[in-house]
């Protein structure tokens, strides 16, 4: 999975590096942000309440 | 990253250097076994292995610190807006009554009262908002709709989270007994303390720290207010399904007690273990002073313990 996303990006090393320092970094905010504010709520972890 | 380094391996390091190019990296591909679909499969599965593993890291990542610094910026939308509507409406201070009753006009959502717990350091403080949904405790502590208003006699209750979004209870267990918990609402100060322990119920009246001026007004809830208070000790760990913990009188969800003969509780709810939703730690606080707000004046009991 790696080594194919690794070949397919396009331009010399350097740039291919920044490319796929980009990359992680919008997956990490995609989770951060988006999937796991969403998924947090339907964890039982962090239920603080009585019933 | 793992792609950089696997291929930067391959493509530059090795290939341009002049000592290696001669005998080992030709040699080295050539070993390498062809590329079989066992190969690819066996190696896709790891990778995705370890992507899983990271994700779930990234996510303990994210519920102890980022949900810290999302919550800290809502908590402070919430005291802004507590401090400009406290600044913009003019309300006296209403007479000492025995019997007063709530007040306070609270809006789901919105913050109503500041809290400070001295013995956790100046800068504990939190704002506290009404309601007890994941929405708002978000925010900062979360009032128990339907439960007793600060001063109130019944049982003032709040629920706090224990780990990330901004975690105001993390360090409730560690609370003793005449520890002060400090209430303001925009008219006045309420301070409550702790209740005694259930080690200390016992033998209370022959306990040195009884003694102590931070435990004035202080004692097992038993022998000043009766039997009807006897489970209500400053600390106590239930199951989340104890919602007789937050009732004017804890653990008396029958009693009828008139209002004039309850004591003036706040409760303190939260996750226990930390990290776990198994069971709820429980504080039990009484009130035992309240000031009217006035310029510059703060209450002993916030730089005292």
């Amino acid at each position: 999975m790696y080594s194919w996303i690794w070949r397919h990006l396009p331009g010399p090393t350097v740039v291919r590096v920044l490319e796929a320092v980009v990359l992680a970094l919008a997956v990490v905010a995609l989770l951060m942000f988006v999937v796991f504010p969403w998924a947090e709520p339907k964890l039982p972890f962090n239920n603080v309440t009585t019933q | 990253m793992i792609p950089r380094v696997e291929d930067d391996y391959d493509d530059e390091y090795y290939d341009d250097d002049d000592y290696y190019d001669d005998e080992k990296p030709a040699a080295k591909k050539d070993d390498l076994p062809p590329d079989s679909l066992a190969r690819k499969t066996v190696r896709g599965v790891g990778e995705a292995l370890i992507t899983m593993g990271l994700v779930v890291l990234l996510f303990v990542v994210y519920e102890v610190y980022v949900t810290d610094l999302l919550s800290a910026a809502k908590q402070e939308d919430a005291t802004a807006a507590l401090d400009s509507e406290w600044s913009s409406n003019v309300v006296t201070p209403p007479p000492a009554d025995p019997n007063r009753k709530s007040q306070l006009n609270l809006i789901e959502g919105k913050a109503f009262a500041k809290m400070y717990i001295p013995v956790f350091g100046n800068d504990w403080k939190f704002s506290v908002v009404e309601g007890t949904t994941d929405k708002h405790l978000e925010i900062g502590p979360g009032h128990y709709k339907d439960t007793a208003q600060p001063g109130e006699a019944g049982n003032f209750s709040i629920a706090g989270h224990r780990v990330g979004k901004g975690a105001p209870f993390n360090d409730l267990d560690l609370l003793e007994s005449c520890n002060s918990i400090v209430v303001q609402t925009q008219t006045q100060w309420f301070v409550y303390r702790v209740l005694p322990m259930s080690s200390e119920v016992q033998g209370w009246a022959t306990n040195p720290k009884s003694k102590e001026a931070a435990c004035a007004g202080v004692a097992p809830l038993s022998t000043t207010l009766g039997e009807v208070y006897a489970k209500t000790v400053g600390q106590e760990i239930v199951v989340p399904s104890q919602g007789e913990v937050i009732a004017p009188i804890p653990h008396q969800v029958g009693a009828t007690v008139p209002a004039d003969k309850q004591a003036r509780l706040l409760t303190l709810t939260t996750c226990h273990p930390r990290f776990s939703d198994k069971q709820r730690l429980i504080v039990h606080a009484i009130e035992t002073k309240s000031y009217p707000v006035a310029d510059g004046f703060v209450p002993p009991e916030m730089t005292g313990a």
